[in-house]
């Protein structure tokens, strides 16, 4: 081969991500041009530095902090005080004060557990977990001149967050990114994703698209036809508890 | 791929889907043991993706809040490592995204973070090289675009293979094997200027 190696080549050649041949290729341009032979070397030694960058263990503090939130966060949930400490988490605030104030939320709730007579194991990192009602769509609200507009939120189980932007609904983690797939929900494969993932007809019944992702594909879930107009939720009988139906126009 | 790697793949997963399946039923020890295995990748690539040691002790609560929060719902399409490790990018992207954190230079030596693991094969002098070098290259990631650093960090700091970072990134294998060589040769010509 008489061209120079590509940075991909040089860098599948280190991972031995190449087949035989290629690699054989490569050994000998590697001993024949001094360009490229330098660049190994040089990309090497860049390599050994990134083995040496220093693995750290979680500061104690963590444990304990998140052991404290989550007990707070099982024994009350559903509650606004799980909203609070959801909310402070999402503040654009400085770690350490979210961090005190998120603790100082957690210590006021807990003072109210004990003065209530609610009492929890806490050897384990978690208590046991109790059935957690699912939450459709969480609006954040409140006004401030110094933040940002609040996010309107929905949790899908299996998904994670959907964020409501311009676009419709998006997967937390797939702003700005292209759909590879657009599905109908009235299509089988549009049908299969909402019977597999509970309450996602909810994104898609305003009318909103919803871009997600399933099998490692980005897909938009779009209906088709003329939505009808959702007036608002109301509890579903048929999951006692837990679930949310849409009224329609 | 052998047939005792194929064994051992689906043991994993077996014992994945195990213990979300405990976690659902009340089992406290599952998420213990979930945050026993991730807890210390989560912080290393936290810290690396944010470059604040403050910062990645915040994120990890967090991520693994969410992660508490969702373990009842893995399925096990994915194995549990790199549905950790995709709740913990999509987080780390949203928050620094939303905070635009990034420390340019992290102090390893001072604060109050964590620990370092230590090495006893080594002589100190060797370990002083080291950290330096291990310092130097931080700095360097650092300074690179969050998409290149999130593949190199996956890759050469965490240990992933180029699937698995495909599955926890939602990219193609390709795009991975482009974006760690070009976030690797950035590192490596940085590095090379700051001699």
């Amino acid at each position: 081969m008489n061209r120079h190696v590509t940075t991909e080549q040089l860098s599948a050649y280190l991972d031995k991500e190449l087949g035989f041949v290629e690699m054989r290729q490569l050994d000998a341009h590697f001993e024949a041009c001094p360009t490229c032979g330098a660049r190994l070397t040089s990309m090497r030694r860049t390599l050994r530095g990134l083995a040496r960058v220093e693995r750290l263990a979680p500061p104690p503090l963590v444990t304990q902090q998140l052991r404290g939130r989550i007990a707070v966060e099982s024994a009350l949930s559903p509650s606004p005080v799980r909203r609070l400490l959801r909310l402070v988490s999402g503040l654009p605030l400085q770690p350490a004060l979210r961090t005190s104030l998120a603790m100082g939320l957690t210590l006021v709730a807990s003072l109210f557990l004990v003065t209530h007579g609610v009492e929890r194991e806490s050897r384990n990192l978690v208590p046991p977990a109790s059935p957690e009602p699912q939450t459709i769509v969480e609006t954040y609200l409140g006004d401030s001149p110094m933040m940002p507009l609040p996010l309107t939120t929905s949790e899908i189980a299996g998904l994670g967050t959907f964020v409501l932007t311009d676009e419709g609904w998006v997967q937390d983690g797939l702003e700005g990114e292209r759909p590879e797939a657009r599905v109908d929900v009235g299509s089988p494969e549009g049908r299969a994703l909402l019977t597999q993932y509970t309450n996602l007809e909810f994104l898609v019944a305003e009318g909103y698209t919803v871009l997600m992702r399933d099998n490692l594909e980005t897909v938009e879930l779009r209906s088709s036809g003329t939505p009808d107009r959702v007036l608002g939720f109301e509890a579903d009988p048929s999951v006692p508890g837990r679930g949310l139906r849409s009224v329609s126009a | 791929m052998g047939v005792a790697t194929i064994y051992a793949a689906v043991h994993d997963l077996d014992l994945d889907i195990d213990l979300a399946e405990r976690h659902r039923s009340g089992d406290a020890r599952a998420f213990d043991e979930v945050y026993e295995r991730f807890g210390e990748m989560v912080y290393n690539l936290a810290l690396r993706l944010s470059g604040h040691r403050e910062e990645a002790a915040d994120l990890t609560q967090e991520i693994f809040l969410r992660v508490y929060r969702h373990l009842g719902s893995f399925g096990g399409r994915s194995t549990l490592k790199t549905w950790v490790f995709r709740v913990a990018v999509n987080h780390c992207r949203d928050r620094l995204s939303r905070h635009a954190l990034l420390m340019l230079s992290i102090d390893e030596e001072t604060g109050e973070g964590g620990k370092a693991f230590a090495d006893p094969s080594r002589s100190p002098e060797e370990l002083a090289l080291a950290a330096d070098d291990g310092r130097r290259v931080a700095e360097g990631l650092a300074h690179l675009a969050p998409v290149f650093r999130e593949a190199v960090v996956l890759r050469d700091l965490e240990g992933l293979s180029y699937e698995e970072i495909a599955e926890v990134l939602g990219v193609r294998v390709g795009t991975v094997r482009s974006r760690i060589a070009r976030g690797r040769e950035q590192l490596r010509v940085s590095l090379e200027r700051g001699q």
